[in-house]
């Protein structure tokens, strides 16, 4: 899916907190105010609603309109947890492009901190709840284990290698004054953090945390001068591979090909990656998968590439979840609103030379034994 | 033994039931199996994820596997798994080519590896957890 005409032209994040001091609608509310003053629009321009937050049930992107006071011709919500927040934006587009609505508010975000987020895994879903937190499962952290040592048995990669994602995202967070954690980390200190899920180590795993973030999808002749940025190609798919448990891939491998395509170039072509990254294993499958290098040669590729903001491989350059916090649902937003500020040229002190292309791809829905939903958008500077 | 009330507890389905008593009156796995392609499911759903017949029999399992990868847990645990830390948690493969993720349990799980065969536990044991679990072939 792409579009000429409509694409993003705001984006906003609120401020991060590891406890809660406001509602999933307040923490939105300050991500949305901030994507309207980026757009030069106010609340009364916005008639479309989309949102994906695991947390807001029972409320929806309906109960949010009641709450901010809009009254929006077209809604949605997301159900592909980290995942959802490129299929929003993807939906979004097409709501614009057929008329249904002009202005899309697209939110992301939760209200949360570690000791309720412990909690609320265990009624994740039904199949987790019904056949994983009988076991003690440990979390998310308890299955990517899993994924982890299979990935490192099966091809051979090391810790070494993936803690370089750790590392040089928290050097991006350095940059970043909305990230929780900025604290400097070198490899020895990710290699020897506390165990969590054997393989997986604290500094695998992402904090959870309250906040929220937001975009604004509208015609492109909208956008402020030289600020808008288009969808070039987006995908999606779900429940891939059908019936594996613990599988070293997400989906991303399945529409690969006609995404680049669609898109008129390659991974060769873009200036950054913005990968969803719930721990980084995951984020190794994703590049592998969307082919930057062959499958399960992942190690080799990280320990021959920079990976920060000022490297040759720019990934996650605000720090991404694994030192910003991940706000629920909000984690699959964070790596879009980055990208646009990327592409805006508005990265401030992390600001990636001569951003005109960026990958964003998102991961999530866990089920049982593995995030049930892939996605993931290209994004292009308008010129 | 008995079940251990603090355990979360499984939601009782018409898709689960006969599997949920087998495990607790026998100590036996039982697993879904297609009518109409024979296909082995777990866990029970309503309709056979392969050829989507609506009609499934149950089959005991062998109760025998092997681990395929695991995770040792050892934080983030609710209170009554914190005071069994470490868990062992495995993507197992039984004899009849099903992939479930559970528990082994394991005095020693610095010993564990990949490949290694399991068994479900006997009854005696097994009625104090509600899936089935495992302990490490020859152990016990």
């Amino acid at each position: 899916m792409r579009s000429e005409t409509v694409g993003l032209i705001g984006y906003g994040s609120s401020v991060y907190e590891k406890t809660a001091t406001r509602s999933e609608q307040g923490y939105m509310a300050l991500a949305a105010r901030a994507a309207l003053d980026s757009a030069g629009l106010s609340p009364r321009d916005i008639d479309g609603i989309s949102v994906s937050s695991t947390t807001l049930p029972p409320d929806n992107a309906v109960t949010l309109a009641e709450h901010f006071g809009l009254s929006p011709r077209w809604t949605s919500m997301g159900n592909a947890g980290g995942a959802g927040s490129v299929i929003n934006v993807m939906d979004a587009v097409q709501a614009v492009e057929s008329g249904r609505a002009s202005c899309v508010l697209c939110l992301a975000g939760a209200a949360q901190d570690t000791e309720f987020f412990k909690d609320r895994i265990n009624r994740f879903n039904r199949s987790v709840a019904d056949y994983l937190a009988p076991h003690g499962f440990g979390g998310m952290n308890g299955l990517f284990g899993i994924i982890m040592r299979k990935h490192m048995e099966t091809y051979g990669t090391r810790r070494e290698s993936l803690g370089r994602i750790s590392v040089d995202q928290r050097a991006n967070a350095g940059q970043n004054d909305n990230a929780l954690l900025r604290k400097p980390m070198t490899l020895e200190e990710y290699l020897n953090a506390p165990l969590i899920a054997d393989p997986i180590r604290l500094f695998d795993c992402v904090l959870p945390c309250a906040g929220a973030e937001a975009l604004i999808v509208a015609p492109l002749d909208r956008a402020q001068p030289g600020k808008g940025v288009r969808v070039v190609a987006a995908a999606e798919r779900h429940n891939h591979p059908v019936g594996e448990v613990s599988p070293l891939r997400g989906g991303w491998e399945t529409f690969r090909e006609g995404f680049y395509d669609e898109a008129g170039f390659g991974p060769e072509d873009v200036q950054f990656i913005q990968a969803y990254d719930d721990y980084p294993i995951m984020v190794a499958v994703q590049i592998e998968d969307l082919g930057f290098c062959p499958k399960g040669e992942i190690g080799g590729f990280l320990d021959a590439h920079s990976l920060r903001w000022d490297g040759d491989l720019p990934l996650n350059t605000g720090g991404g979840q694994l030192s910003c916090g991940q706000t629920g649902g909000g984690g699959g937003m964070i790596g879009i609103t980055e990208a646009v500020r990327q592409l805006r040229g508005e990265g401030g002190g992390r600001q990636v030379p001569g951003a005109r292309r960026g990958l964003v791809s998102g991961y999530g829905m866990v089920g049982y034994g593995h995030g049930l939903s892939a996605s993931a958008m290209m994004l292009e500077a308008v010129a | 033994m008995s079940l251990n009330p603090a355990y979360p507890p499984v939601r009782r389905t018409p898709e689960n039931a006969p599997m949920l008593d087998a495990w607790q009156q026998r100590g036996e796995i039982l697993l879904q199996r297609c009518d109409s392609c024979g296909a082995h499911l777990f866990y029970p759903r309503a309709v056979c994820p392969s050829c989507w017949a609506e009609t499934t029999g149950w089959v005991p399992a062998c109760g025998t596997g092997r681990i395929v990868s695991f995770s040792v847990v050892h934080k983030g645990l609710p209170d009554v798994f914190m005071a069994e830390a470490p868990i062992l948690l495995a993507e197992i493969e039984l004899a009849e080519g099903v992939l479930m993720i559970a528990r082994v349990l394991c005095a020693d799980p610095g010993r564990v590896t990949s490949g290694m065969a399991v068994a479900a536990l006997p009854l005696a044991e097994a009625r104090a957890f509600p899936l089935p679990t495992f302990r490490l072939e020859g152990a016990g």
